[in-house]
């Protein structure tokens, strides 16, 4: 009566074979078609389709049962939100099934049954990520883009900036100190998108034979120079007309005035620089007293038309 | 052929309510009900005998050591205080136990808060942050000014699936849960700490109000320095 299908099936058949045997028992002597054995076979059947229609067999199907976390784009290009038990920044992962720094994954099944991988971008962790959640408005590191990451330290970030740039950007990642250049390192052995450079950003020469024109500079120094660390490295490797992203920890500057002095002083002593910042945002839920400052470099004047 | 039986509709069978004059008594009362009901007179009635009949057959001259270490008051029987039950090095052992368990606990938790808020950014909500344009001219400052106020609220997530929704409230709600519950215990830990340290030796004396440098509506003490050798 019911043609077993996949795995509902299956076990409705299981059920039907159980049945006769106790129709045998009974004293009929015919075996799994007995008496009572084909009374039950069309009942467990039905059941077991039943079950299997509302459980495993489900994700197929779309609708029932589908995916648990539903991945929609950010405003900015290569971020994503992921929604589900979290409510996260994600960027798509370079590197399926492996995790940088222990961080969660979630992987969304697409239409055409592709699996695709998001790793949860902690904005704890990551300055860049707080930044984006506290409303940056461009942080112009995209799919395609080359960046100059200073201060990468065990690369945690730098992970996510090479899953936004993809496959046809580029991030150099400098770091000075060795013992977070090494898992900077092993980190870039999966990416092939990261250059690891253990190098004082202070010196970016050391490093030219390296580097090539960029597009953005992320710098994360937290040292008392570090607007001239950046001023050092655009000058050698920014192209005129491109970018920058500059977090500040107001602590390690000055730490005797207040942060929102210590921002202005750092913005005017980036102006002094031909970078021309475009906006500032605390990060404040995350991270005390940070500011990140996004701007551009050598950008060609307005013209003073109308 | 019970295929076919089942497919023949067949008379309903109905219980028979409680008469409605008699809906003042409750719904009315079934057989099984009723043997329900007996037994469990029927137990109470025989553990009432065993008693009465323990109580009959008592020797008046046996001697028992609840008669030494209880008393009844009011007909009450009251065993004798255990007020000093434990040593004070006993009782300081266990208190400090105690903190340690509360210790672990708040720990645990903050690792599990510490996690959830990894996962939860409230991307839904507008950032509570400062965010500063520069500009070069007033022109420009305008012209960013009305940018900003045409552009909208982030959150453009309408077609989220109603369970996925559930499934990122309840998560907010866990993280809140549990951020009340690390408070609660960082309060208990430095009541508790400070009853340890009040318990040592030591000349201290509580800060009147005015006294207090950082105001808070709990007690502050001050030791007296002591020179250590």
């Amino acid at each position: 009566m019911v043609v077993p299908r996949g795995r509902g099936g299956s076990g409705g058949g299981f059920r039907g074979g159980r049945g006769g045997d106790r129709g045998g028992r009974g004293g009929g002597g015919r075996g799994f078609g007995g008496g009572r054995g084909s009374d039950f076979k069309p009942r467990g059947g039905g059941r077991g389709r039943g079950r299997g229609r509302g459980g495993r067999d489900g994700g197929r199907g779309g609708m029932k049962g589908g995916s648990k976390v539903v991945v929609e784009p950010h405003r900015h290009d290569g971020i994503f939100i992921a929604k589900g038990k979290e409510d996260a920044l994600v960027t798509r992962n370079l590197v399926p099934g492996e995790a940088v720094y222990n961080e969660k994954r979630v992987s969304v099944q697409n239409e055409d049954g592709t699996k695709v991988e998001y790793r949860i971008w902690n904005p704890f962790r990551s300055k860049l990520a707080a930044a984006v959640l506290g409303g940056v408005d461009n942080i112009w590191i995209k799919p395609g883009s080359k960046v100059l990451y200073l201060g990468a330290a065990s690369g945690t970030t730098v992970s996510h900036v090479s899953d936004i740039v993809g496959p046809t950007g580029v991030v150099y990642a400098v770091e000075f100190s060795h013992r977070s250049g090494r898992d900077l390192v092993n980190m870039a052995k999966k990416r092939t998108n990261v250059i690891p450079i253990i190098e004082d950003a202070r010196h970016p020469a050391k490093y030219r034979m390296l580097v090539g024109m960029v597009d953005v500079i992320f710098s994360d120094v937290a040292q008392p120079d570090q607007a001239r660390i950046l001023a050092l490295n655009a000058s050698y490797y920014l192209k005129a007309g491109g970018n920058f992203v500059i977090s500040i920890k107001a602590n390690c500057i000055d730490s005797t005035v207040p942060a929102e002095t210590v921002f202005m002083s750092e913005v005017n002593k980036l102006k002094a620089d031909q970078f021309k910042p475009s906006e500032q945002v605390t990060l404040e839920p995350f991270e005390r007293d940070h500011a990140c400052v996004v701007g551009g470099y050598r950008m060609p004047k307005k013209k003073k038309d109308a | 052929m019970s295929s076919l039986r089942n497919a023949v509709p067949r008379p309903a069978h109905k219980e028979r309510p409680q008469p409605s004059s008699r809906k003042k008594f409750g719904v009315l009362e079934k057989h099984k009900d009723y043997v329900e009901r007996a037994k469990a007179f029927h137990t109470k009635q025989e553990t009432l005998r065993k008693l009465r009949e323990k109580a009959a057959n008592r020797n008046e001259d046996e001697f028992y050591f609840k008669m030494i270490k209880s008393k009844t008051v009011g007909g009450v029987h009251r065993p004798v205080n255990e007020d000093n039950k434990y040593t004070q090095e006993e009782l300081i052992l266990m208190k400090t136990q105690d903190m340690g368990y509360v210790l672990q606990v708040l720990q645990s938790e903050k690792k599990k808060v510490e996690s959830l808020s990894a996962t939860l950014h409230s991307t839904g909500n507008k950032p509570a942050n400062s965010h500063v344009y520069f500009a070069e001219d007033r022109e420009e400052a305008k012209e960013l000014k009305l940018e900003h106020s045409k552009r909208e609220n982030p959150s453009a997530s309408g077609d989220v699936p109603a369970s996925i929704k559930r499934k990122t409230e309840r998560s907010y709600k866990e993280l809140e849960a549990r951020k009340a519950r690390v408070s609660q215990l960082e309060k208990i830990y430095m009541d508790m700490a400070l009853t340890k340290e009040l318990q040592k030796n030591g000349r201290k004396r509580k800060l009147r109000p005015d006294e207090i440098v950082n105001p808070t509506n709990r007690p502050v003490y001050k030791w007296r320095a002591e020179r250590k050798r």
